[in-house]
Formats: C-alpha cells, structure tokens, sequence
C-alpha cells in the first residue's frame, strides 16, 4: 500500500518534466521551425546560427522583428516570401547584417563570405529548394 | 536704426544670398510611357489616390508649388523628391523587375500601414494628400493583391517560355 501511494507523487514528478522540458527550450535558445520545409536545410543552419537570435517572432530586439520575422517567412505565401528575400539580398550585398555595432559585441555572429554566398544564392533564387 | 532693424535687414541680405545657392529640382517630366497607371495593375480609385498622395514625390509628374523654388525650402524639396524618386518611381514602374515590383508593393503595404507614409512633413502642407482608415485600407489590400498579381504574371511568362523551348 505505502509503495502504491508514490504513484501519484511519481505521476506529478513526471508531468512537471514534461512540462519543463519544451518550457526552457522556447524560452532559453528559440529554435527555427525544423518542420517549415521554405528554407533549404545549409540556409536553415546559418540562419539559425547568426540571424534568428534577433530575427523570431518572440525577439526583444523590437527593430529587428518588426524588419524580418523568419517564422511569418516561412509561413508567407509566395509573393510576401519572394519580397523579403529580395530585401534580403539588398542587406547581403551592403553586408549590413548583422549591424556593426551588435558585431562588436558579439564577433562571432559575423558571416563568413561563405555563409554570405550560401544566403545569396538562395535569396536571389539561383538555388532550388530541392537541390 | 534700432537694433531689430539691423536684425532684420540682416536676414534679408541672408536670405537673397541663400537664393544664389546652386539647388536643381528633379525634372518634371510628362511623358512617362512606363507609369504604373496606364499598365492596367491600378483600379481608377486606387489610381487617383496614388497620384493625390504619392505621385508629387515617387513619380516624375511632380506638382511643384511657388515655395519649392525659394531657398531653403528648394533644398528640402529637391533632396525629398530625388530620394523618392530614387527609391520607388511610379512613372518607370515597367522598368523594375519582378523581384523590385514585389519590394517595393510590400514596402508600400507596410509604410502605408505604419502611418509612415505620406511623410507628416508633405500633409502638413498638402492635407489633400493625407489618407483616411478606408483608403489605407484600399491602397494597402490593393498592394498586397497586386503582390499575388506580379508573381502570377512573371510564372505564365516562364510557362510560355519553356513551352516555346
């Protein structure tokens, strides 16, 4: 009987672990929808890595939401998607993303010309998605 | 001569020296085979809304009233519409492509919505100009439609290519 009446105890432990586990993930490091098929996968890391810290939709950079969401991206119907790649493209080619002054501090959030091409030649297009 | 004479009359030699600044305006042109309205994209209404509230600026049919030829206000104005016209020109609007059409309807959706555009400084003046809820409502549905529009377009022009291959 004593080792009965854990049950309820060891039912509540567990749901509080289930609880917490996706709890801190959203919160700590947002993670870009894995499932959203719209970005290419070698796109997908880079961005993940370098622009979404700013750029989701739960961003406290209040600037850098309002300018480019890349969850509404991957939702957005075709002609809103096409515009802010385009955007895109224009910032890449400028190489003001990420800004100067967040570089500073954060040094090593700044694309390599390689990651920059990789981001190019899917925003302007050159690459399908299914390559 | 009291001191406030002297001021005065010194602003006024300030201000005839400031008219002898070089400052070209943008040129006005009337002739614009590639205007937005006229490509059959832009309803009668919409049109008219364009050309009362964007088209002294993102287009090169300007209206400039006496004042934009008198210094300082010339330089402001020269400097505003250049820019415009610079970033989004209604008269050349065939010669963007695809990709510039989209930018710039999705800019227009947005700034339009954000209440950024027409800038405050131009409806001070030109309250003609200013936009009411419904017609932001219009002009904004409208870009975003024409977005659907554009994408629409350019696919059918790859389809009867690869059909013509």
């Amino acid at each position: 009987m004593k080792k009965l009446s854990l049950l309820p105890v060891a039912a509540i432990v567990a749901v509080l672990f289930f609880q917490a586990i996706p709890k801190s993930e959203s919160n700590d490091h947002p993670i870009l929808n894995p499932e959203a098929p719209a970005l290419p996968a070698d796109v997908k890391a880079i961005v993940q890595q370098k622009c979404y810290g700013c750029h989701n939709a739960e961003s406290k950079n209040e600037k850098g939401k309002a300018k480019l969401d890349w969850d509404a991206l991957e939702a957005a119907k075709k002609s809103k998607a096409l515009a802010t790649m385009g955007k895109i493209t224009e910032e890449l080619e400028e190489g003001a993303m990420p800004p100067a002054r967040f570089l500073e501090s954060n040094p090593d959030k700044k694309l390599t010309a390689e990651e920059t091409a990789t981001l190019m030649a899917w925003s302007t297009g050159k690459k399908k998605k299914s390559e | 001569m009291k001191t406030w004479q002297y001021l005065l009359g010194g602003l006024g030699v300030i201000l005839v020296a400031l008219q002898f600044v070089p400052n070209e305006l943008p040129v006005v042109e009337t002739e614009n085979p590639g205007d937005l309205i006229g490509t059959g994209i832009v309803s009668d209404e919409v049109g008219r809304m364009l050309k009362q509230s964007c088209y002294d600026c993102h287009s090169n049919t300007t209206n400039y009233p006496w004042y934009s030829h008198v210094a300082p206000f010339s330089w402001l104005v020269a400097k505003d519409v250049r820019e415009a016209r610079e970033e989004l020109n209604f008269s050349t609007w065939t010669d963007y492509d695809m990709m510039e059409k989209l930018e710039k309807l999705d800019d227009i959706s947005i700034e339009v919505s954000e209440g950024e555009m027409p800038m405050g400084i131009y409806t001070a003046i030109h309250s003609s100009a200013k936009l009411n809820e419904a017609q932001i409502k219009q002009l904004v549905e409208w870009a975003e439609t024409t977005m659907d529009l554009v994408v629409e377009e350019e696919e059918e022009e790859l389809e009867e290519e690869d059909s013509v291959e």
